[in-house]
């Protein structure tokens, strides 16, 4: 079948499904980008350069070390927390469960960063001063 | 079930109908038509998509936590794409290692170890913001006779807080004549700095974090960002609105936090201000049942009394962090003076726990209860 007989044969009806389909199919790309969220993942940084990225859905725990100290980093069920670390004031550990934002241990130079780049927070205030 | 079989028949019908309609007209009319109909459709489409891409995109705020300063810095801005965001962040993040460089006490290297090695000696050549700092840090000492002072270096380097040793009070009494903002030499015109007297330290830690988070500020801004808030430790600069025309929220932590739930005091809205706190929480240990803690009066060289914390509001950094650690050596009321002789605005936490505030934060400030 040419494609001069093709458009002959179309009818009233063929175009509007036609015209149903292609909006239908422009709705689905708008839908994945807005709607969806992205996978979350946690970055871990030793002396501010990148160093591990695991998913947040993944259980598991890990050691990290940098020059000047040590941490154990847990995670699970999409929260994240530092259970050891090797400073003496320990407010990483302190910090317990985290679903997004950042654990830092100053004396190690390691952050252990939750969540993705753009898209705000659920926390209710955007930072805390003293 | 009956029903849809009933359309499906009816779509048919005006399909048969429409084959017998065709057979009567000119076959090449309604190829052009059709092919019209669907050169126009596609056209629509790519009009539409073509505005869709050109039309501003929704806003977001995009935000990146590092270590800078020996403290945890976090940069928040309002942006249309992930890409511009990223690439201001990281300037940003770059203009505040730079002036770590330049006046980190701790470091041989920085601008400012340069100072305190030739102290007693003629001043010697800095860097512009080097000198701009010392301005607002006499500034603020001129300002507060003498409660913030940036020679406390003498009596700071005597403490560690990590170690949790206090000094022995005769060593903190010799040192005590090292300590005076008035034996600062500024020549301007010769891009120089110097102090006075041999032993004496400069130690701009009370004012550095809020003057980088003013110019991470001004570098955000240059490279297109309308909204955003830089928060050195607790030094926190806004500026702009949220993409939800609302202005930053600040939590103010409560000095004395018993778990997570206790963890901020009050809120407040932010828009083109900076905020500062400082608290004898932060650094500090316990000894014979008193707590010694990182702010000095440059007076005794002892940690200052009578506050808890002070937040300050005030439409640059350096200003609130500075002024925040003056007001603390002042005490609550004398504080709260100077503050509103500013033109400031401040919340006083006193050493029992009272909360003072200056009289123009009363109606924007926001409570938590914590019970």
């Amino acid at each position: 079948m040419s494609l001069r007989e093709t458009i002959n044969g179309t009818t009233r009806a063929d175009r509007l499904l036609f015209v149903l389909l292609v909006l239908f199919s422009l709705c689905g790309l708008v839908f994945i980008k807005e709607v969806l969220p992205q996978s979350r993942e946690v970055k871990i940084e030793v002396e501010g350069k990148l160093a591990y990225r695991y998913p947040l859905d993944t259980e598991r725990v890990v050691d990290i070390t940098s020059p000047s100290g040590r941490l154990t980093v847990e995670i699970k069920d999409g929260r994240v927390r530092v259970t050891h670390a090797t400073c003496p004031n320990k407010l990483c550990e302190h910090q317990g469960w985290i679903r997004a934002g950042a654990i830092i241990c100053l004396p190690g130079r390691i952050s252990v960063l939750v969540g993705g780049f753009g898209g705000g927070e659920d926390d209710n205030v955007d930072a805390v001063t003293g | 079930m009956k029903k849809e079989f009933k359309v499906q028949r009816s779509t048919f019908n005006v399909r048969s109908s429409q084959l017998r309609l065709k057979s009567s007209k000119s076959a090449a009319g309604n190829f052009q038509k059709g092919a019209s109909f669907y050169l126009l459709f596609t056209v629509y489409c790519l009009l539409f998509a073509a505005l869709l891409s050109c039309s501003p995109k929704k806003e977001s705020i995009y935000k990146k936590t590092k270590v800078e300063m020996d403290t945890v810095v976090t940069i928040t801005v309002v942006s249309d794409s992930e890409e511009k965001a990223a690439k201001a962040i990281d300037k940003a993040f770059g203009e505040i290692g730079r002036l770590d460089l330049l006046l980190n006490f701790f470091s041989d290297k920085s601008e400012l170890a340069m100072i305190n090695r030739s102290a007693g000696a003629p001043p010697v050549r800095v860097s512009p913001e080097t000198l701009e700092v010392i301005g607002k840090a006499l500034c603020a000492s001129e300002k507060t006779g003498g409660a913030f002072d940036a020679t406390i270096g003498a009596e700071s380097s005597l403490w560690d807080f990590f170690q949790k040793k206090k000094p022995d009070d005769e060593t903190i009494r010799q040192r005590r004549g090292l300590v005076n903002y008035r034996w600062i030499t500024l020549a301007k015109g010769e891009s120089a700095a110097g102090l006075e007297k041999k032993g004496m330290l400069m130690d701009l830690g009370a004012i550095a974090k809020g003057y980088a988070a003013d110019k991470a500020v001004e570098e955000l801004k240059k490279n297109g960002v309308r909204a955003g808030l830089v928060a050195v430790a607790g030094d926190i600069r806004a500026f702009g609105l949220k993409p939800d025309g609302k202005p930053w929220k600040v939590g103010i932590r409560n000095p004395r936090q018993q778990g997570k739930d206790d963890e901020i005091l009050a809120t407040i809205a932010l828009k083109d201000m900076a905020i500062s706190t400082s608290g004898d929480y932060e650094r500090y240990f316990l000894l014979d049942g008193k707590r010694y803690h990182h702010i000095l009066d440059p007076k005794t060289g002892y940690p200052a009394e009578g506050c808890r914390s002070v937040t300050v509001m005030a439409p640059d950094a350096a200003s609130t962090d500075s002024f925040s650690t003056a007001a603390f050596v002042l005490g609550p009321q004398k504080g709260i003076e100077v503050l509103e002789r500013m033109g400031f605005e401040g919340i006083i936490v006193d050493n029992s726990g009272k909360v003072r505030l200056t009289p123009g934060l009363k109606d924007r400030i926001e409570f938590k209860r914590n019970d």
